[in-house]
């Protein structure tokens, strides 16, 4: 387990580049954490520091936001998967979304409020716990 | 002229129908229980497969209320994004059978497009330029619109929706979801007494993401002094945050007037069934010598009847889709 302590959103890039050098192969990433702790904030430098040009904004309503990027890998233009997931009732709700094939779709898939689908996420994902340790400083765990 | 369209809406949990001629609509339907009561079954909520089950009743049920024959439709628009992929397949493909079987042509439309376009439903309607702010659950943006077709956002949030803050607010208040219509109720009976801090955000931008964190610090910090803080408060607490976040809506909208030189104001989405801020619009609208629209509250949430009238204009300058459209999970205003 990895912790990371940063002091304002303005050192999120930072952590966003650890996370991303611990977990190089994690393409599914769950973010935990209770609301205000930044969630949406961590997803939005993750998607900036991949290069992605379009608003990055909450997801709670349509469930599933689309981004796009160009990766360095192949060149090619990506899409970046920003999910929430809090106002879905059960694990069947997920499945009815269609969620399996954002998580198998091998393209880079952030979820917030990741607890009910637990079960469904690939063996690779990423954890990612945040926690509120002041008015601007958060704790960002690895696990 | 009798130009009929059938509209379908089904970019999130709603699936919906409506007929409209020459610009006039004749049915607007949302699968509720109005439709299972006729066709038996239940309401499932957020998935596609309720999209499936539910769309051939309810454009049975729009063309039957609106008193037509299928074959009178000239054409079927629906909405082709930006929402789920997996909701909005289905509207998708069903238009595309639809319009093969009755030989009638396809029109794509853009959901935020239509939520401003849904102002020419009924009457009054804007003049343009207008200014629509456009609030819902997923979306807060102010589009300058210069005709129907004509459309560019010069402002929108840049985290949480206006809908979404007053749904957190609700989490952490303990309320249901949706928390918007219980807030606006709880606040009638309470006053803002508390003072939550506006976001400097500047220009034209939104965001609500800082207001939810001060929210939670503020109750946490509340509830050291007295456990029971929220629950004897609560009304005060609704009436604090709602008259915060109309307050940020509503001086966005007056400084996107002042830098546009523009006072047809309207406002559109399913926020803007909330009531204190349809009472400060029409307020600041009238110190400001604004006219100002507000949409009757089925057109303010997703429904088809937009669809359709942004349909009937693409239709009357005959912008049609091909067979071989998809849905696009992302699409912009104007785009």
């Amino acid at each position: 387990m990895k912790e990371i302590v940063i002091h304002s959103p303005e050192e999120l890039p930072d952590a966003v580049r650890i996370l991303l050098h611990r977990a190089a192969r994690a393409r599914v990433m769950a973010f935990y954490g209770e609301i205000g702790a930044g969630k949406t904030a961590f997803i939005q430098a993750l998607c900036r520091h991949l290069g992605v040009k379009e608003e990055v904004s909450s997801p709670t309503f349509s469930i599933v936001n689309e981004y796009e990027y160009i990766s360095p890998g192949d060149s090619l233009a990506h899409p970046v998967y920003h999910m929430d997931l809090y106002r879905l009732k059960d694990i069947e709700e997920a499945l009815q979304i269609g969620i399996e094939e954002y998580l198998y779709s091998g393209e880079y898939c952030f979820i917030e409020w990741p607890e009910l689908v637990e079960a469904l996420l690939p063996e690779d994902s990423a954890r990612i716990k945040l926690e509120i340790i002041g008015d601007s400083s958060r704790k960002i765990l690895i696990l | 002229m009798n130009t009929v369209i059938l509209g379908i809406e089904s970019s999130c949990d709603d699936t919906s129908a409506a007929i409209i001629r020459d610009g006039e609509v004749l049915s607007n339907c949302v699968a509720n229980q109005e439709a299972h009561r006729l066709y038996g079954g239940v309401v499932p909520e957020v998935a596609s497969r309720a999209h499936q089950k539910n769309i051939i009743p309810v454009v049975d049920l729009a063309i039957k209320k609106a008193g037509i024959d299928k074959r009178q439709v000239d054409a079927i628009a629906f909405t082709r994004g930006p929402g789920l992929i997996g909701s909005l397949i289905v509207g998708v493909s069903f238009a595309k059978a639809y319009a093969l079987s009755l030989g009638i042509p396809l029109i794509e439309v853009n959901h935020m497009e239509a939520h401003v376009l849904a102002h020419f439903a009924e009457p009054p309607r804007p003049a343009f330029p207008f200014l629509c702010l456009t609030v819902s659950g997923g979306h807060t943006q102010i589009v300058l619109v210069r005709g129907h077709l004509d459309m560019e956002v010069i402002g929108q949030t840049l985290d949480d929706a206006a809908g979404e803050a007053f749904d957190k607010t609700g989490k952490l208040l303990g309320l249901d979801y949706p928390a918007g219509p219980i807030i606006d109720r709880l606040a009638q009976k309470g006053r803002p007494v508390f003072d939550f801090p506006e976001p400097q955000i500047p220009g034209l931008d939104f965001s609500f993401s800082g207001l939810k964190t001060a929210i939670l610090y503020f109750l946490q910090k509340q509830k050291q002094d007295d456990p029971d803080f929220i629950r004897n408060y609560m009304a005060d607490i609704c009436a604090s945050v709602q008259s915060r976040i109309v307050s940020i809506l509503i001086n966005k909208i007056s400084l996107a007037a002042e830098e546009t030189g523009i006072r047809e104001i309207a406002i559109a989405g399913g926020v803007s069934a909330n009531s204190e801020l349809r009472s400060a619009l029409e307020k600041t609208g009238a110190e400001k010598g604004w006219n100002t629209y507000i949409p009757k509250f089925e057109y303010c949430t997703d429904n088809a009847a937009m669809i359709a009238i942004t349909g009937y204009y693409k239709y009357l300058k005959g912008t049609f889709t091909s067979q071989e459209v998809e849905p696009v999970a992302r699409w912009k205003v104007g785009g």
